[in-house]
């Protein structure tokens, strides 16, 4: 048995060394929404992400997001601080993720 | 003749020539009408109309049909006991065990106020599983999709949500099997992003019942703020679809068994009680940050066993009948704060790091006479107790924790401790910790593990070790004298081994998409 648990950690930390690179996180998207936009917005994470179809929000989160900051800083005059700041630029893959993750044509069927 | 023949060949091929330069001409024009006509075309057409359109039918095919998930795991467990004998000796046992665990997720949104979820699962031992015909408890309700056996599918999920607003009320009401196993702060450990419904330091187990929320954040302006109640039955009084065929498969069928007025489902002195829990969540605060929740409940008919036909020539060796029955109510709650992302901005390892720290408590209260172990040894003629005690006893637990990013990027280190005390009780039997619930444990216990993506999100790796340091016996089992704390020396008194410790170290590899 001793054996095989070394083979396995062996193979585990071999798993370790070839693991993929970085992702984006749609669970931290939904968590820095929570923290940073959802009082600006009046608005929960799952109602948020339906106003737009996933290529929307591609089309909107395009390049450094430039489209989405300009249309919801002007549609809600409370995210402006935040999304021209430094967190939103460094969360903001993130939070693009979990945008298209609950999209409305996503198909993603909420918890409540 | 040379001479007539020339002019004649060169006549006849020019008038060729001209022929197809005019045949060329009518196709190039014939081309241009076509090119003009596409252009026309082209020019009618709305791109955004188009694409308008194209979503309009992505959304309507998403919502049209049921999504389904999958999560897979393989695992190795490598388990180990540690005892002490009534004599005194020290023994320890161990083994290493393989498994596999499905879990089929799907749900569907017929109706924007209108969610359907389920998930069925099977968690089996690698092949056959003997202990599944031989053990009552094996298959268990509780705990059927969360402790391996056999390679059978159970239903693990099933609920309907209906949702809408009272103002500025959000609600939803829900009927039907809880998602109610890695609940809140359980959930990291299982390495799953979103928490199920309850706190999982005290009630991490499969039942069925009912839950209504309501989301007050709008109306106290406190983020996050809402209410659930929570109505459960964890056992059903009723008895089989032929009842009186107890002996179908075995020795104990009568006459009197054949000729009995059959009455399906019906309940007789053997089945078990109902067993019901009614319970309000409180979620005092959640920005994302920081998050205080709290649960009461209280379980009414607690099943315990009953030790019948009992012959008392040699307690030690005899075999009894036993069955489960009502030994009293239990009352409990708890209240977890959780910190997913320390502090705001002091470094990305911070931002990245979870900490959360739980108390819990429960609170026995006896009802009824029935016959325990002592009752077969000639100790008394039946009792009142719950957990070995005649008096209410009121039991803690605290639990606390952190989850780090690891090494590398996207992996992630958990280390865990929690504790618990003589009179302890939770229901955490659909915990998957093959050496039984940590949770449960009265004494210490430590968990470490490290989890890394192998391919993206959809295949990781998960190393795991689970150590549990027993104060006192009788920590996983049920509500009457077999959950009774004994220490070491109590324990070797009634001539009982004293399990000293478990632990539990695992290596797994799971997909999910």
């Amino acid at each position: 048995m001793k054996k095989v648990l070394g083979l396995l950690v062996s193979a585990f930390l071999l798993v370790g060394m070839m693991s993929t690179s970085a992702f984006a996180d749609a669970a931290k998207g939904q968590k820095y929404y929570l923290k940073y936009m959802k009082d600006g917005s009046g608005m929960n994470g799952a109602k948020f992400a339906t106003q737009h179809t996933q290529a929307e929000w591609k089309a909107l989160f395009d390049g450094k997001a430039e489209k989405f900051i300009a249309e919801y800083s002007k549609k809600f005059p409370g995210l402006d601080a935040f999304l021209k700041g430094d967190k939103f630029e460094k969360f903001m893959p993130d939070i693009r993720d979990f945008c298209i993750e609950f999209a409305s044509d996503s198909g993603n069927v909420p918890s409540c | 003749m040379k001479k007539i023949i020339a002019p004649l060949l060169i006549g006849a091929a020019l008038s060729s020539a001209f022929g197809a330069d005019d045949s060329l001409k009518q196709e190039i024009e014939a081309l241009k009408v076509q090119m003009a006509e596409l252009k026309n075309a082209q020019a009618k057409l709305n791109i955004d109309a188009l694409r308008a359109q194209v979503s309009e039918i992505k959304a309507h095919d998403s919502g049209d049909n049921v999504k389904f998930n999958i999560d897979f795991r393989t695992a190795y467990d490598i388990i180990d006991y540690k005892m002490q004998t009534p004599t005194g000796a020290s023994t320890s046992t161990d083994n290493g065990v393989w498994t596999n665990k499905l879990i089929l997720g799907m749900g569907a949104q017929p109706a924007d106020n209108l969610v359907f979820k389920g998930a069925l699962g099977a968690y089996t031992t690698f092949g056959n599983n003997s202990s599944s015909d031989q053990n009552g408890f094996q298959g268990m309700d509780w705990y059927g999709t969360q402790s391996p056996g056999d390679s059978t599918i159970k239903l693990r999920e099933a609920y309907f949500l209906y949702f809408g607003d009272m103002g500025d009320v959000h609600y939803s009401a829900s009927f039907g099997r809880r998602p109610s196993v890695d609940g809140f702060l359980t959930n990291l450990r299982a390495g799953n992003a979103d928490p199920a419904s309850p706190i999982g330091h005290n009630i991490n187990m499969e039942f069925d019942g009912a839950s209504f929320k309501f989301d007050v954040d709008k109306i106290t302006g406190i983020a996050g703020m809402y209410f659930k109640i929570c109505l459960g039955r964890g056992n059903s009084d009723a008895d089989a679809r032929f009842p009186e065929f107890t002996g179908y498969n075995g020795t104990n069928f009568t006459m009197a068994d054949a000729t009995a007025a059959h009455t399906p489902y019906s309940t007789n002195g053997n089945d078990a009680p109902n067993m019901d829990l009614a319970g309000l969540i409180w979620q005092i605060y959640d920005d994302g940050q920081y998050k205080v929740m709290t649960n009461y409940f209280k379980g009414w008919n607690m099943m315990g066993a009953n030790f019948t036909n009992l012959t008392n020539v040699n307690p030690m060796t005899d075999s009894y009948n036993v069955s489960l029955t009502d030994v009293g109510d239990l009352t409990g709650g708890a209240v977890s704060f959780q910190v997913n992302g320390i502090g705001d901005g002091i470094s990305d390892f911070l931002d990245d790091s979870i900490f959360f720290a739980s108390y819990a408590f429960s609170k026995t209260d006896p009802k009824g006479i029935h016959s325990t172990l002592y009752t077969a040894m000639g100790m008394n003629a039946g009792e009142t107790e719950m957990l070995g005690s005649s008096d209410k006893e009121t039991g803690y637990s605290i639990y606390t924790g952190i989850q780090v990013p690891g090494f590398m990027k996207d992996q992630r280190l958990g280390i865990e401790y929690n504790h618990g005390s003589k009179y302890w009780r939770s229901f955490t039997y659909g915990e998957d910790t093959l050496i039984g619930s940590k949770l449960a444990a009265r004494g210490d216990a430590y968990e470490i593990y490290y989890t890394l993506p192998v391919v993206g999100k959809n295949l990781t790796a998960q190393i795991s070790y689970v150590y549990i340091d027993y104060d006192y016996t009788g920590s996983d089992m049920f509500f009457d004298s077999t959950g009774k704390p004994m220490n070491k020396a109590e324990a070797a008194a009634a001539g009982a081994t004293f399990i000293e410790s478990a632990s539990d170290i695992r290596l797994s590899l799971r997909y999910r998409y």
